[in-house]
């Protein structure tokens, strides 16, 4: 062969490069560099924002303003179209890893930038809008960083071996012993553990998910029916004992939804308010050009 | 007699496994207990449910045993008679039992589960993400996204495009929905009225506001005078002398007019809006010493000195004066050339301020009745403050000098009778009338004393009647009741006295707020009346004086770091007070004369001063 493809890189250096960049987080790609880059822009937007003087005093609508501005909006379709690159997958340099890493921090220097292109000027518009919009897509951002980078341990430790499936799976075979084991029962006592077992198990809303307090669990209501003294064979022991098992299985299930509730509850606010976010920029945008 | 009865179950491929039993008897069970011929292992179903019988004629008479029910072709129902030849389907709790006729005539019952309850646990690992209990990302961001550009984008453009265009009114409202949610802040106080009447300014989409636009309310055509804004100078002049932009300035402009914006040079650029309800502060001093600084080379014809500093670059004051008799337009003159001022009066300031002299003595005798004080006369006595007291309104005579110069001219009966001031020829008609012959003196017998007797220095001696005529040419004369003050002439052959031209105004490019002086000066500190012994004494004082206390912006150790605009309003305001805001209730700082011609000094009219 005359030539080796370039893109593929081979050799040590060229695997141990990927492997690196396999192994870091979307946090400290390439040494943080996007990190440098955000903090760089900050600095310089502050310092440029200080040392000139517009009068009579710092708005959107100087020249200054003019060019955080534009440097914002495009940032913020930038930042949008990471809902786009995502779907698409590439490697190197601009790994989905690496437009991550700007992502973030880009975003977050978009706080510094942003705030100056306003002057400090807030109200009751489509501007501030656009801005409160803004802020809100960016702290669920961060609140988004946090629980990425905290919380899959936490799901992981939940887990205990099991996949999801089998969870559900384990679940599903105590309530088939449950309902064999309550065919002997009267009928008020074998509707407690019919409702226990008809309880929709993901019926439950946000709330409820993060705060892991089921207070209408029917499994929890038929523990308690249960709870009285029985006779050590007697069905409703065997009842009483099948019904714990489901407990314990429901709470770690419960567990993992409030982890997950709490790892994908911003991606609720981060996504639609990002769609908000860039209606209301483009009205921003377009009302201070029509009314010029 | 005997039941069939069958079980199907289905596997987990969904192959059916039937089993077939028979069951002797004419009755049946149907319980969750095991003792039942039909043992449903479904909790919703009782431990003894409900029981069939066959009936003499071959249907099914199905009966409740508890309480609970069962469903008859999806109907609930305690009791049901079913022909198995028409056949029927019962439900309890997930079981479905259908009823047919077998082989032989004999009723036969196949159970099954019903489909739905065997389906129900189905892919739930799906509950375990959030969106399983959260409205679709996908619909929410869908809904803020029209919503938002229906309501602050489509809203206004449409009422916009769509409204009446009207000629702006402060005071009305505007019509177009929704723009105050484009308002990126609140107006200045100027134009509070325009609030909510965007399109009074933003007339045409996509178009900068205009000084056109700006002019439709501040034009000469104004309905409301005190708006009108004059031009700092003519566009033509304006260009020149600013000369060519620093790059950086040029750069912003350059990409300013791609966007469709004009200038420099325009309203805009200084009254920028939506700032804050705010009035506009002053512009500092660097903003006019850009281009009066050097004004001169760039600007080769002007008139104007070059002004960069108050302190150290101020040209000095010029005058608006009178210097010749008959002249027929003030000329503008710099105190440096210690112009006199002819304005056809006699006036001696000092002989009227000198403490000891007798005009002193006059004022204590007149003292209380006409508000003099007793230490004689002051500068208050004469000259009035105007109503908003930065400046003083013009001497009058009947006013300000009659109570001493007197123009009794006669008396009878205890009445007196008075010379008409400003009129020559109702004068000579008065004293032509003059009763000829030998009359009383006006005063009593008693003689006055000292200068104030006859022959004294003030004894105003009217004339006799018999010397009525030789009256009337003493009069005018030098000494004479009207030479005393004023300058006699001839016009063909009338007598009269030169026309009288006090400026009301002698700086009239700056303004000067006497009110805020008076507190540490004295009249006498910058107006050297008391010195004075003519009127043609131009008694206004030079730069150097206000430079006691005031210096340019930047001097730290002046007593008054004083801008440009703390005496000069960008827009010409010939020399009023500065702080106007036309829609302010207060007025009090806006004098009430308007125009530049309305302060210039000017001729009184004929009939006033006499002679033409």
């Amino acid at each position: 062969m005359a030539s080796i493809p370039d893109e593929k890189p081979v050799g040590a250096s060229a695997i141990e490069q990927r492997r690196a960049a396999d192994h870091s987080s979307f946090l400290t790609h390439r040494k943080f560099l996007w990190l440098w880059v955000a903090l760089a822009s900050c600095i310089a937007a502050i310092a440029i924002y200080f040392s000139i003087d517009v009068q009579p005093r710092p708005n959107g609508g100087t020249w200054y303003g003019y060019t955080l501005g534009t440097i914002g909006a495009g940032l913020i379709v930038w930042l949008a179209l990471l809902g786009i690159r995502k779907r698409n997958m590439s490697e190197g340099h601009w790994s989905l890893k690496a437009w991550t890493s700007a992502h973030v921090y880009l975003g977050l220097s978009l706080i510094v930038i942003a705030t100056l292109h306003t002057g400090f000027q807030l109200g009751w518009n489509v501007h501030t809008l656009a801005y409160v919009l803004m802020m809100i897509v960016i702290l669920s951002g961060i609140y988004g960083i946090y629980a990425y980078v905290t919380l899959p341990q936490a799901l992981s430790d939940n887990r205990k071996e099991m996949t999801t499936e089998m969870m559900v799976e384990a679940l599903t075979s105590i309530d088939g012993q449950l309902r064999r084991a309550a065919q002997p029962l009267d009928r008020h006592e074998a509707d407690t553990v019919i409702a226990a077992l008809e309880q929709d198990t993901f019926g439950f809303g946000l709330w409820t998910r993060l705060a892991n307090r089921y207070g209408n669990c029917a499994t929890t209501r038929a523990l308690d029916a249960f709870s009285g003294s029985h006779g050590k064979d007697s069905p409703q022991e065997t009842v009483r004992a099948l019904l714990a098992r489901r407990k314990t299985q429901l709470d770690q299930i419960r567990r993992h939804m409030k982890i997950k509730a709490m790892l994908e509850v911003w991606l609720f606010i981060h996504i639609p308010v990002t769609i908000a976010l860039l209606a209301a920029l483009t009205a921003h945008i377009i009302s201070v050009f029509y009314y010029w | 007699m005997t039941f069939l009865i069958e079980t199907i179950d289905v596997t987990a491929s969904g192959r059916e496994i039937v089993r077939r039993k028979e069951m002797p008897g004419s009755e049946l069970g149907i319980g969750r207990d095991a003792a039942n011929a039909i043992h449903l292992d479904d909790l919703a179903v009782e431990l003894n449910h409900a029981r069939v019988t066959q009936r003499e004629d071959g249907t099914l008479a199905v009966e409740a045993v508890s309480s609970l029910g069962f469903t008859v072709e999806g109907r609930h129902t305690n009791s049901a008679i079913i022909d198995p030849r028409g056949g029927g389907e019962l439900g309890f709790g997930n079981y479905r039992l259908t009823v047919s006729q077998g082989e032989g005539g004999v009723p036969a019952i196949s159970i099954r589960v019903a489909e739905a309850a065997e389906g129900a646990r189905a892919d739930k690992v799906g509950g375990f993400a959030l969106a399983s209990a959260m409205p679709s990302k996908r619909v929410v961001a869908w809904v803020a996204l029209v919503g938002i550009l229906i309501a602050f984008l489509a809203v206004p453009i449409f009422s916009h495009l769509t409204r009446d265009t009207v000629k702006p009114d402060y005071d009305q409202q505007g019509a177009v929905l929704m723009d105050s949610s484009w308002s990126t802040g609140s107006l200045s106080l100027a134009h509070e009225g325009l609030e909510d009447n965007c399109e009074a300014c933003h007339v045409t989409p996509f178009e900068a506001v205009t000084d056109q636009t700006c002019l439709s309310c501040h034009g000469e055509l104004s309905k409301h005078i005190d708006t009108i804004i004059e031009d700092h100078a003519k566009p033509d002049r304006m260009a020149p002398a600013r000369g060519p932009l620093p790059w950086g300035d040029q750069i912003q402009w350059d990409i300013a007019h791609a966007f469709g914006k004009s200038g420099p040079g325009v309203c805009s650029d200084c009254h920028t809006e939506h700032e804050g309800k705010t009035k506009m502060q002053p512009a500092a001093q660097a903003f006019c010493a850009d281009c009066h600084d050097s004004l001169d080379k760039r600007l080769t014809d002007t008139e104007l000195g070059n002004a960069g500093d108050f302190g150290t670059a101020h040209p000095q004051f010029k005058a608006v004066l009178f210097t010749e008799p008959g002249q027929k337009d003030p000329v503008r003159l710099s105190l440096d050339s210690q112009p006199k001022e002819y304005n056809g009066l006699r006036f001696p300031h000092d002989v009227h301020l000198d403490k000891r002299g007798g005009v002193a003595r006059m004022a204590m005798r007149i003292g209380a009745k006409r508000g003099y004080g007793a230490g004689g006369m002051e500068c208050k006595d004469c000259h009035r403050l105007n109503k908003d007291e930065s400046d003083y309104l013009p001497v009058e005579m009947e006013r300000d000098c009659e109570a001493c110069h007197s123009l009794v001219f006669d008396s009878s009966g205890g009445q007196f009778r008075s010379l008409e001031h400003g009129d020559v020829g109702k004068m000579q008609a008065a004293l032509a009338r003059l009763d000829r012959a030998p009359r009383r003196p006006i005063v009593t017998d008693r003689r006055r004393p000292g200068e104030y007797a006859r022959g004294g220095l003030y004894y105003q001696d009217f004339g006799q009647p018999q010397r009525g005529l030789i009256a009337i040419n003493r009069a005018l004369s030098r000494g004479g009741v009207c030479g005393d003050c004023h300058i006699p002439t001839s016009k063909g052959s009338r007598a009269g006295v030169m026309p009288v031209n006090l400026p009301d105004k002698y700086f009239i490019r700056g303004f000067f707020d006497h009110k805020t002086h008076e507190k540490d000066a004295e009249c006498s500190d910058c107006h050297l009346a008391g010195q004075s012994k003519s009127a043609d004494d131009l008694l206004m004082p030079a730069i150097k004086q206000c430079r006691d206390c005031h210096m340019g912006e930047a001097d730290k150790k002046a007593d008054v770091p004083s801008s440009c605009a703390m005496c000069h309003a960008y827009h010409p305001r010939n020399g009023l007070m500065p702080a106007i805001d036309p829609h302010r209730k207060d007025k009090k700082s806006i004098s009430d004369r308007k125009t530049i011609a309305g302060i210039l000094p000017k001729q009184r009219p004929a009939s006033r001063a006499g002679g033409e």
